[in-house]
């Protein structure tokens, strides 16, 4: 593990393992904050209540705090691995500032276009669904493309729970070659390379369904 | 005797403290053209969205035909989809193309399938001349296309009355002509229609009678010679002399 190439190597497999973390903790956080934004704009008096001290209360704790919490809990229950704990601990975290994503975009669709579907007859729910949550999706991508940043980041959080990915293996890496700096360096620019091949996808997709002329 | 097609008794309207529609009533007969004019402020946009039930009345009684439209327990989706409504501010689906637009009413709200559905939503574009745009999206459109757009989605659903709230009010001169031509063509047609608008010259030649509101309360009605040429109300020849101002703007006094 001497040379860059090594090093390359010996973190690959982390890298994967670090992907699918970030991938697992984004698409449940996704699932999540559409449900609860959702719930916060149109629900009645109880669903907002619930949608919006999750919100809160989960944006006040710190992630890794959230892991340590969801990991212990669900252990006691289920027999998860430590990589599914974090998965889910993450995509729990990310749910709730997904939550104020989607809040705003739907915030930003112009009131019109309820009244408009309203006009022709829809009803709320219909309205919600074919009329206003396409178009809060679109508004929503820019936010979510700095959200896959800071998920791709947070997902190094699990290496105390012992998940062997990007980070653990770096330290590993760092503690036997006694080379903090090849170690780390190469787990920084692995990290580099994700957020901007991530990025890149998501603005491909801003674009395909940009509605300016 | 005609059954009216639309009857409206007595309607209040309050938006917090202020009371905006003050006990108004008239009715509709089926094919009639009644334009509602009046300065900005006076509720002649709340009276129309009071109709299709978009604000719910505080107290007075709509009748469409022979169904009471204000009486609790009331379907509002399935009345709203008996009349149309054409928005100021257009309100075009800015996600779906032109076609789509006038299509999505058919195929989500009365389950019409997609190939007829797309096919009737391209007759009505024919209607209003926008049929070689109907790939385009909304923020491709000039104001005067994206309203008979508008149009094309309210008649799509085959509503009983138009509502148009100020149709032109947001255009640029050069394209209300093309909206108000549409809207001629509909009259003509036998659609009853209820219009509030500013655009004095088109009440004049389309509506079958005129409404003037001031203050929340219906000042004078009747035929456009009527309001036009020979106005019962000291108020209402005083709006006229104001718009008359207003058309003559190198400030000659009428």
């Amino acid at each position: 593990m001497d040379s860059f190439s090594t090093m390359v190597q010996f973190l690959l497999p982390g890298l994967g393992i670090t992907l699918l973390v970030t991938l697992i903790a984004l698409f449940m956080g996704c699932l999540i904050g559409v449900f609860m934004a959702v719930l916060r704009v149109y629900g009645n008096t109880f669903a907002r209540t619930v949608a919006t001290s999750y919100s809160i209360v989960v944006r006040a704790i710190p992630v890794v705090v959230i892991i340590f919490i969801l990991y212990f809990v669900i252990s006691e229950f289920i027999d998860l691995s430590a990589f599914m704990a974090g998965a889910v601990a993450l995509g729990f975290a990310s749910g709730a500032y997904q939550t104020e994503i989607f809040r705003g975009a739907i915030l930003s669709v112009p009131q019109g276009q309820m009244t408009a579907a309203r006009g022709i007859g829809m009803g709320r729910g219909k309205a919600i669904r074919c009329i206003i949550m396409p178009q809060a999706l679109r508004i929503a991508i820019p936010s979510l493309i700095n959200e896959v940043s800071l998920v791709l980041k947070d997902s190094s959080l699990v290496f105390v729970i012992g998940v062997p990915e990007l980070l653990r293996r770096a330290q590993y890496a760092s503690a036997s070659t006694m080379k903090p700096l090849l170690a780390f360096g190469t787990a920084a620019l692995f990290y580099i390379l994700l957020t901007l091949v991530l990025s890149k996808f998501l603005e491909a997709v801003e674009q395909r369904f940009s509605l300016s002329s | 005797m005609i059954k009216p097609l639309l009857r409206i008794k007595n309607l209040h309207k309050s938006f917090g403290k202020i009371e905006v529609i003050k006990g108004v009533s008239f009715n509709v007969n089926p094919s009639e053209v009644i334009v509602i004019i009046g300065s900005s402020g006076t509720g002649k946009s709340t009276v129309l969205q009071c109709l299709n039930l978009l604000h719910r009345p505080d107290s007075g009684q709509i009748f469409l035909q022979d169904q009471e439209i204000t009486s609790p327990g009331v379907d509002e989706d399935k009345v709203r989809q008996q009349m149309g409504m054409v928005f100021q501010e257009f309100n075009l689906f800015n996600h779906l193309s032109v076609l789509n637009n006038v299509a999505v009413g058919m195929i989500k709200v009365l389950k019409v399938p997609t190939v007829e559905a797309r096919q009737r939503a391209r007759d009505e574009l024919k209607k209003v001349g926008m049929a070689d745009h109907q790939d385009k999206y909304p923020a491709q459109l000039s104001g005067g296309q994206k309203q008979r757009v508008g149009i094309a989605r309210a008649l799509a659903m085959g509503p009983k009355v138009m509502l148009f709230d100020e149709p032109t009010s947001a255009l640029d001169p050069e394209l209300t002509g093309e909206v108000l031509a549409v809207m001629q063509e509909l009259a003509s047609e036998g659609m009853t229609m209820v219009i509030v608008s500013h655009e004095m010259g088109f009440a004049r030649q389309v509506a079958d009678r005129v409404i003037f509101m001031e203050n929340g309360l219906i000042e004078e009605e009747g035929t456009p010679d009527q309001i036009f040429c020979d106005p019962f109300s000291q108020r209402t020849r005083a709006f006229l002399s104001l718009i008359n101002q207003g058309e003559n703007p190198g400030g000659e006094i009428q």
